[in-house]
């Protein structure tokens, strides 16, 4: 198939999975946070924080914006300078159906246009306004009905499997950034002088526990979660969940063994010859992911498996988009690179 | 010819209908219904008027969910779609008439394409000078730099448009040729569908000749044009991409035809060669039916700053490494200073007498012809030679003083850009209007292919229609409409 339209499938549901992440996010924070008493820091700025988004909403907004739970909301919804606030992502996924309407079918066509013109035209503002809470559920059941409509409407080939890819990158990384949440979290809450760092030594506190129902809440986990295990929702065994439960739909381990029987799959139809870079870093992280959640790593230097993971999903993404979204005779990318897609 | 308080009913379809004074009407003639169009204007008449209302609302709404619309890109965020207006009446053509249309075609572009071939290469007919040099080399469109580049079997013009009209006994004229990326046939084809789909009954008693193999044909054109050394070329469509006006033809042609639909930036240039980036690595390309303009090709070539186009595609078509289909430079031929040349062109390559005749044209360029165009311009219609979708021109008789100044004014300035002709009574045909059968002036865009061996016409044809009352005016970016085209098979 052409890479364009390849690369088009990967970002389109790439970016109605993000617009999903980031309003379930926000969902759940604003109900913790009137659950616990939380320190200011550690109330609004961890969202920023694993949004990735920190540097430029301070620069747009000013340092103090980061600790306003409004100013935050607002931004990570409908700023349309943020390439991954819920309104860019529907916008760009849009922009990408645009221009693909013969590979997808028409009813994800109409499914992304009434999600887009709803966001665009004033009646989301308005619900945002009234009813918060609704509204992000809103955003939530449109991204799961355009999953759910493009799994049932499409031919399950190859541009389809890149669909699907993009999904299951964009989910990993985002599993990741809202475990790191909970760790940036604590972090702030030794720091800010609270009882944080000691208490993790001798049993979770309220706001630990809060914090790790909030977690499985950002993940759709709870009902999983007592479903799997019959243990009390504290902070390691919901991070072990999250990172490596290979039944659960949004466990790191789960999404990226997915991507990589995705890959298998475009490579019977592409070629073996094909995505060999991108195929063997997926492998390798794959394999270090399972060793690391049976090794202890995530229980001893959470923060930075995690950030590993994430940077490792991105060199992936950028393997994926050298090997198959911009094939030419050289192995350095031409003048040829298409940079109308942001890379996060 | 309104009767008020009646609303539409079982009268038939043509009851009161009265054709326009000085103009040729397509169907009526002084005796009523013309003779060579009869039969299926007798079974369209049949339909009472509340049947034919029905069907009429059963099309419009299944063009609006099929998705046939052209976009309208007001502001930048949202573009807006719409249908082409629709007039369910078809243009009939009879099959005696359509002989003649199609050997008048056949030939022009016969001469058209000798043309370019002669202006690129030895310039025979400059150098005794039946075209001006100045002409020619003076038109924005002309490419000196494509002098000596002689394409695939030497042909320049795979798809021409070639829009007529019929002066007031009938004949039929050249308005305009259209040998860069004429668009519109997908609406041929689409309102087609539409038209067997709703009035089935009439369609099978008229003999109306088949359009649907245009795309199979289109297809053969662009495969039989590759470099000599392709067994089975690999042919694209070319398309500026989603946001252009006519992305729906683009898409809908590739689809028909089987091949891919690409961007600029989908192809690159390696050695000279054109490559697809495909997910299977680069895929090479031996055919590109294009339908961007020729500036916005090659940044290498036309616009350093463009950031469009495909880097080194000039280079590889001049090789001979690849079709470009139409072929570069064309836009000579069809520079509407250069049309008033055309029968001579005829005459001076092909030794024949033009079958078609075609509009007295001033050249404002010509001191004298500019005299007589300022001095009669409100009579006039004034037209910028390198514009086409009825941009950029000048209906003298409807025009308003301020704009009759501001034309003179540009003529003046810049004598080149502009033509002027006499204006045109075009034939009417009666379209359905506020409830009643209404004469509507039309023009006809044919679309003719130049096969392996020969030329071939779709049967059939663009019908553009002016719907407002006493409008010359049928251009879609300015309030037209289509209609299905019937050209009648012998048999009828």
């Amino acid at each position: 198939m052409i890479s364009r339209v390849a690369e088009s499938c990967f970002w389109l549901h790439r970016y109605v999975e993000r617009a999903d992440n980031v309003a379930r996010l926000l969902r759940v924070n604003r109900s913790f946070v009137l659950d616990v008493r939380l320190p200011e820091g550690a109330r609004w700025r961890p969202v920023v924080v694993v949004s990735g988004e920190e540097e430029r909403l301070s620069s747009l907004l000013g340092d103090d914006a980061l600790d306003e739970g409004e100013q935050v909301q607002e931004y990570l919804t409908w700023n349309e300078n943020n390439p991954s606030s819920v309104y860019s992502s529907v916008k760009w996924a849009r922009e990408n159906a645009r221009t693909i309407r013969e590979t997808i079918s028409i009813e994800m066509w109409e499914n992304l246009n009434i999600f887009w013109h709803w966001m665009s035209g004033g009646k989301g503002r308005r619900l945002y306004k009234s009813d918060r809470d609704a509204f992000y559920l809103r955003v939530r059941d449109a991204a799961a009905l355009f999953l759910g409509v493009s799994r049932q409407t499409v031919l399950h080939d190859e541009p389809f499997a890149f669909m699907q890819l993009g999904v299951m990158l964009e989910r990993a990384g985002q599993t990741a950034r809202i475990v790191d949440v909970k760790h940036y979290a604590l972090a702030q809450n030794g720091a800010s002088g609270a009882s944080g760092a000691e208490s993790s030594q001798v049993g979770e506190t309220a706001v630990e526990s809060a914090q790790a129902m909030a977690l499985l809440r950002s993940c759709s986990a709870i009902e999983p979660f007592f479903k799997k295990t019959a243990r009390t929702p504290a902070g390691r065994p919901v991070v072990a969940f999250l990172y490596s439960e290979p039944l659960f739909p949004r466990s790191i381990v789960h999404c990226l063994g997915q991507a990589s029987s995705l890959m298998s799959e475009i490579r019977a139809e592409a070629g073996q010859e094909t995505g060999v870079t991108s195929m063997a870093l997926l492998h390798k992280l794959v394999d270090s992911v399972k060793h690391n959640a049976n090794s202890g790593a995530i229980e001893t230097n959470l923060h930075s498996e995690l950030t590993r993971v994430i940077d490792a999903t991105s060199e992936v993404c950028a393997a994926i988009h050298s090997d198959y979204f911009d094939p030419s005779f050289d192995s350095s990318p031409g003048p040829m690179t298409s940079q109308i897609q942001e890379q996060a | 010819m309104k009767q008020n308080g009646k609303k539409a009913d079982g009268r038939p379809l043509f009851d009161g209908y009265k054709p326009l004074e000085g103009a040729y009407d397509e169907i009526f003639g002084e005796e009523g219904v013309r003779n060579d169009v009869a039969v299926p204007i007798q079974a369209l008449d049949a339909l009472s008027r509340s049947e034919f209302v029905k069907r009429r609302s059963v099309a419009n709404s299944a063009f609006f969910e099929a998705g046939v619309t052209f976009s309208v890109y007001g502001d930048e965020k949202q573009g807006v779609e719409r249908i082409f207006p629709f007039d369910l009446l078809p243009r009939i053509i009879s099959a005696k008439d359509w002989v003649h249309v199609e050997r008048g075609l056949d030939q022009r572009v016969r001469a058209l394409n000798m043309f370019l071939l002669d202006v690129y290469g030895e310039q025979r007919i400059l150098k005794e000078d039946k075209i001006p040099r100045g002409i020619v080399e003076g038109s924005e469109a002309y490419l000196a730099k494509m002098h000596g580049v002689v394409p695939p079997a030497k042909t320049y013009i795979h798809i021409a448009g070639i829009d007529l009209i019929r002066g007031p006994s009938g004949e039929f004229l050249v308005l305009e040729d259209n040998v860069r990326t004429p668009s519109g046939v997908s609406y041929v084809l689409e309102n087609r569908a539409m038209m067997k789909r709703v009035l089935p009954a009439v369609f099978a008693g008229s003999h109306v000749r088949n359009v649907d193999e245009y795309p199979r044909r289109l297809r053969e054109t662009l495969s039989s044009r590759a470099a000599a050394d392709v067994d089975q070329p690999n042919v694209v469509v070319l398309t500026p991409g989603a946001f252009n006006s006519a992305y729906f033809e683009h898409s809908y042609l590739a689809r028909r035809m089987g091949c891919h639909l690409v961007e600029a930036r989908d192809l690159f240039v390696h050695d000279d060669y054109v490559y697809l980036k495909t997910t299977h690595g680069p895929e090479r390309v031996d055919v590109i039916y294009r339908r961007i303009d020729d500036e916005f090709l090659d940044p290498e070539v036309f616009r350093p700053d463009s950031l469009l186009g495909v880097p080194g595609i000039v280079r590889a078509y001049a090789k001979g490494h690849v079709t470009l289909a139409n072929a570069l430079g064309n836009g000579v031929a069809d520079d509407k200073a250069v049309y008033p040349f055309v029968p001579d062109m005829i005459r001076f390559y092909l030794d024949e007498e033009p079958v078609l005749g075609q509009v007295e044209t001033y050249i404002c360029e010509r001191k004298s012809d500019r005299a007589h165009v300022l001095a009669n311009l409100e009579s006039m219609v004034v037209k910028a030679v390198n514009a086409s979708g009825g941009y950029g021109m000048l209906m003298g008789p409807t025009a308003s003083k301020a704009e009759l100044e501001e034309f003179a004014e540009r003529i003046r300035a810049n004598p080149r850009g502009y033509i002027a002709q006499p204006r045109i009574e075009l034939s009417t045909c009666p379209s359905w209007i506020d409830g009643e059968m209404q004469p509507r002036r039309v023009d006809l865009r044919p679309y003719v292919l130049t096969t392996a061996s020969s030329s071939w016409v779709l049967p059939g044809g663009l019908t553009r229609v002016a719907l407002a009352e006493g409008s010359y005016v049928v251009n879609s970016s300015q309030g037209g409409g289509s209609k299905d085209t019937w050209v009648l098979d012998d048999a009828s």
